[in-house]
């Protein structure tokens, strides 16, 4: 019933940096990862985005959801799409490769034989490794970040007004949102409604939805217009506005802009002039296989 | 300043372009500085589409025909430009959850002067100015979120002052308050008033309006302008039945009309015990504070209870225990001897049946005859039986043909009797309902009430409300709540004939009540003020 922030002031390192050079910094290391699949360099983004987390003070206890969450869902499409059938990967491990086992599975009537190769194990662990860089990179800033700031710091980064703002908007009303949902349920189970007894096939679990679905959409939409109307009544969007929290870039925030920079042309120049990075299998992995 | 008038609405006629007819017809009114104008009527009366003609959002927002014309300080209102308009004419809408798009306090009342793109040290000075007036610096830095409904609105109408208008819009700006807010949100908007402020009011409880002497009352009834002038003319031409005017007004005029033949169809007091609560405490997280504290409440066979409070004294978080839907975090519930604990909510609904204050938050089947059959079903009533009861709640709530309506297109108050029905369909023995007149007007929630209160089938029948007569009218038993205890229980007289402890509790005593208490020698128990006409 109660919503809370993930947001509360921790007096980390982290959070006396502007967030706009946060953004821009977590952006540029982004774009270096996604330019890898070598596990060597992988882990070195990885140690970093670890370095940064290290900084922002959180505990296990305010974290672990989230990490379980991250963990079960790239594992989970990691051995479903990369290690069953090499999806994603280059032609050595779509195709061929050294064989470690052969596996056949009858499903449904189907026989499913995927053959897991030392590639693939090895891409897998590779596609683990940068998934999970990109997650912790991301992952820390709705807990690090003060909620008042994210209109401001979008239009900051030269997003307009509207758009803006309207991260501002998301943020007033998911509290509400969740109120209303647990209302609804409140409600329907009043009327002998048990969204715990799921039965059928996905169809007939999705019109189970609907008493909770349909109420908290119509009064999301119906609340709408009124809310359109507070805003128009009010001048929204009619001139350039004044965001009325300020940012102030400091020296600390020009080095980290700097050295997402450097990290970023460095990854370039590794990948498109040296052309190293590419996915790597060292030659003793492949002992496995025999 | 301009000595023009602020406002002046000449001949106004406004038809929406959906609909085929005027939703206001030929409007005629003004408002001097500083005057405080009630427009009172009941809902669909068009009072919303006037003050749409005012704040600009029609033609703006809203397409249509509109003739006459609107003046504001001798310029022609449809010209205006959004940004001056706006600073000119502020408007509070109905709903302040609504009407908040900031997360924080400072955010909210800054919003306005943001978007027309005022300095910041401007911005800052004005919010703090404006914080200060209306006493709630201190809720600056606060989420608005968890603000209480008084304190959403007094940021709501932050927001709008802050932007400096000399014209302020109320849009029934006591319905989501509890009647001690109302009261201090009343007193706000008198003082408004005598600073210079033009107030256009727009409320159906009237009663609690005229406290503050409306210097004009506009009445209307369905778009057309029935009665312009003070208030004392209002009452002699306003029916009773449809705007709630003080009990002894009432009862002067109801005694030339035939005494209401109301009578509770309620089952018979025997002493069977429905739900028991014993020594029952609850907290949502076992670092925050009770929310109930040590309550022992017996609800018996043949009970008309009201559960009377304050908002946020705790009558919700009670009832929901009634029906498993909290558990008690010390002490238990009993319902018809068995512990709430043991059971689902779904095998408690067949003993108490529970109405939830807006129906829009529980109607979702494409037609009405589906919705009914929601309930009963769940509760694996077989197929005739399910008829038979959908059959008998349409009856009982005269809703006969809609039977196939999508309940989301019904009005709101149809929608209500369509939340109850679908309770009713269930067949459960107790009947409980929070805040069942809410977003209704007088007219309508009276008629509701009427229509409920005479259902046959109930063996109790449970409500919240923070409305004193209410429970004067319907109940033979009262609960006052506070701070999450049982502050009084007992039959009505004894519990609100206690001014003092009303008053601790934050609940207000009114004209009715008064009225009861004065004769109640001579008529023996409470009742409604045409009944008391012919007793006395």
């Amino acid at each position: 019933m109660l919503v809370t922030w993930k947001y509360r002031p921790r007096q980390s390192v982290i959070e006396t940096f502007d967030p706009r050079a946060r953004w821009i910094f977590s952006m540029l290391i982004l774009f270096a990862i996604i330019k890898f699949w070598d596990i060597r360099f992988l882990l070195f983004f990885f140690a970093l985005v670890m370095t940064q987390y290290a900084l922002t003070k959180l505990t296990w206890a305010e974290t672990k959801r989230a990490w379980f969450f991250i963990l079960f869902l790239i594992l989970f499409i990691v051995a479903l799409n990369t290690l069953l059938t090499g999806r994603g990967g280059t032609a050595e491990v779509l195709h061929g490769g050294h064989v470690l086992w052969r596996l056949e599975w009858h499903v449904l009537g189907l026989s499913i034989h995927p053959t897991i190769t030392v590639e693939r194990v090895w891409f897998a662990m590779s596609q683990v490794v940068r998934m999970l860089s990109i997650s912790i990179l991301f992952f820390v800033i709705p807990y690090t970040m003060d909620p008042r700031l994210y209109g401001v710091t979008f239009r900051g980064l030269g997003l307009p007004d509207r758009f803006a703002f309207s991260m501002d908007l998301a943020f007033r009303f998911v509290p509400t949102l969740a109120r209303d949902f647990s209302t609804t349920l409140d409600a329907q189970k009043a009327r002998g409604y048990e969204v715990e007894r799921m039965e059928g096939g996905i169809i007939a679990q999705i019109r189970k939805m609907a008493p909770l679905v349909v109420p908290v959409t119509m009064n999301a939409i119906l609340s709408g217009e009124d809310i359109v109307n507070a805003m128009d009544l009010r001048c929204f969007g009619i001139r350039p506005r004044t965001w009325v929290h300020q940012l102030h870039y400091q020296r600390r925030d020009h080095l980290l802009i700097a050295f997402g920079l450097v990290i970023f042309i460095a990854a370039i120049i590794v990948r498109n002039v040296l052309h190293v990075g590419d996915f790597w299998l060292p030659t003793w992995a492949l002992q496995w296989a025999a | 300043m301009s000595k023009e008038i602020p406002l002046r609405v000449h001949n106004l006629t406004f038809r929406y372009r959906i609909r085929e007819v005027p939703a206001i017809r030929e409007m005629t009114f003004e408002l001097q500085r500083g005057e405080l104008l009630l427009v009172a009527g009941a809902s669909g009366c068009g009072k919303t589409t006037l003050m749409r003609c005012i704040n600009g959002l029609i033609p703006r927002s809203y397409r249509g025909e509109m003739t006459g014309t609107i003046h504001l300080f001798g310029e022609d209102a449809t010209q205006m430009e959004m940004a001056r308009l706006s600073q000119t004419v502020g408007t509070l809408l109905q709903d302040p959850e609504k009407q908040i798009v900031g997360s924080f306090v400072l955010n909210e009342v800054a919003f306005g002067l943001e978007n027309l793109g005022l300095p910041r040290d401007e911005i800052l000075r004005r919010v703090d100015e404006t914080l200060d007036y209306l006493g709630i610096l201190h809720l600056r830095d606060r989420e608005t979120f968890g603000l209480s409904g008084g304190e959403k609105q007094k940021v709501a109408l932050a927001g709008v002052l802050a932007m400096r208008p000399q014209i302020l819009l109320l849009d029934e700006p006591l319905a989501s308050l509890d009647p001690a807010s109302a009261q201090e949100a009343l007193q706000l908007f008198r003082r408004l008033a005598d600073e210079g402020v033009s107030i256009m009011l727009v409320e159906h409880r009237v009663e609690d309006v005229l406290q503050i002497h409306p210097d004009h009352v506009l009445y209307m009834e369905e778009g057309e302008q029935v009665y312009y002038g003070d208030a004392e003319g209002l009452m002699r031409v306003v029916d009773y039945h449809k705007v709630k005017l003080p009990a002894p007004i009432v009862v002067e005029r109801a005694k030339s009309e035939p005494p209401p033949a109301i009578e509770p169809a309620i089952g018979a007091e025997d002493g069977e015990k429905l739900i028991e609560f014993r020594h029952v405490h609850f907290r949502y997280d076992s670092a925050l504070p009770d929310v109930l504290h040590d309550i022992n409440l017996t609800i018996h066979r043949g009970d008309v209870l009201a559960i009377l409070g304050h908002n946020g004294a705790g009558k919700t978080t009670l009832v929901k225990h009634a029906l498993g839907l909290l558990k008690p975090t010390e002490g238990e519930v009993l319902l018809e001897g068995r512990s709430t604990r043991s059971m689902t909510v779904a095998q408690a609904a067949h003993t108490v049946g529970y109405v939830f204050q807006s129906p829009t938050q529980m109607l979702f089947a494409p037609t009405v005859e589906e919705e009914l059959a929601f309930g009963p079903r769940n509760l694996h009533f077989d197929e005739a039986t399910i008829r038979r009861n959908v059959d008998e709640a349409l009856r009982v709530v005269h809703m006969e043909a809609y039977r196939d309506s999508p309940p989301l297109a019904l009005s709101f108050g149809q929608q209500k009797r369509i939340s109850i029905a679908a309770i009713l369909a269930m067949k459960s023995r107790i009947l409980m309902m929070d805040e069942p007149t809410a977003g209704q007007d007088y007219w309508n929630y009276v008629a509701f009430m009427d229509a409920i209160i005479q259902t046959p089938g109930f063996d109790a029948i449970i409500f919240i409300t923070h409305d004193v007569d209410l429970a004067v009218v319907y109940a033979n038993r009262v609960v006052l709540v506070d701070k999450g205890r049982v502050a009084a229980d007992g039959k009505p007289p004894e519990v609100l004939g206690d001014e003092a402890l009303l008053r601790r509790c934050r609940v207000v005593p009114t004209s009715l009540l008064a009225l009861n208490m004065r004769y109640l020698p001579r008529t023996g128990r409470f009742m409604r003020a045409e009944a008391l006409a012919h007793l006395i």
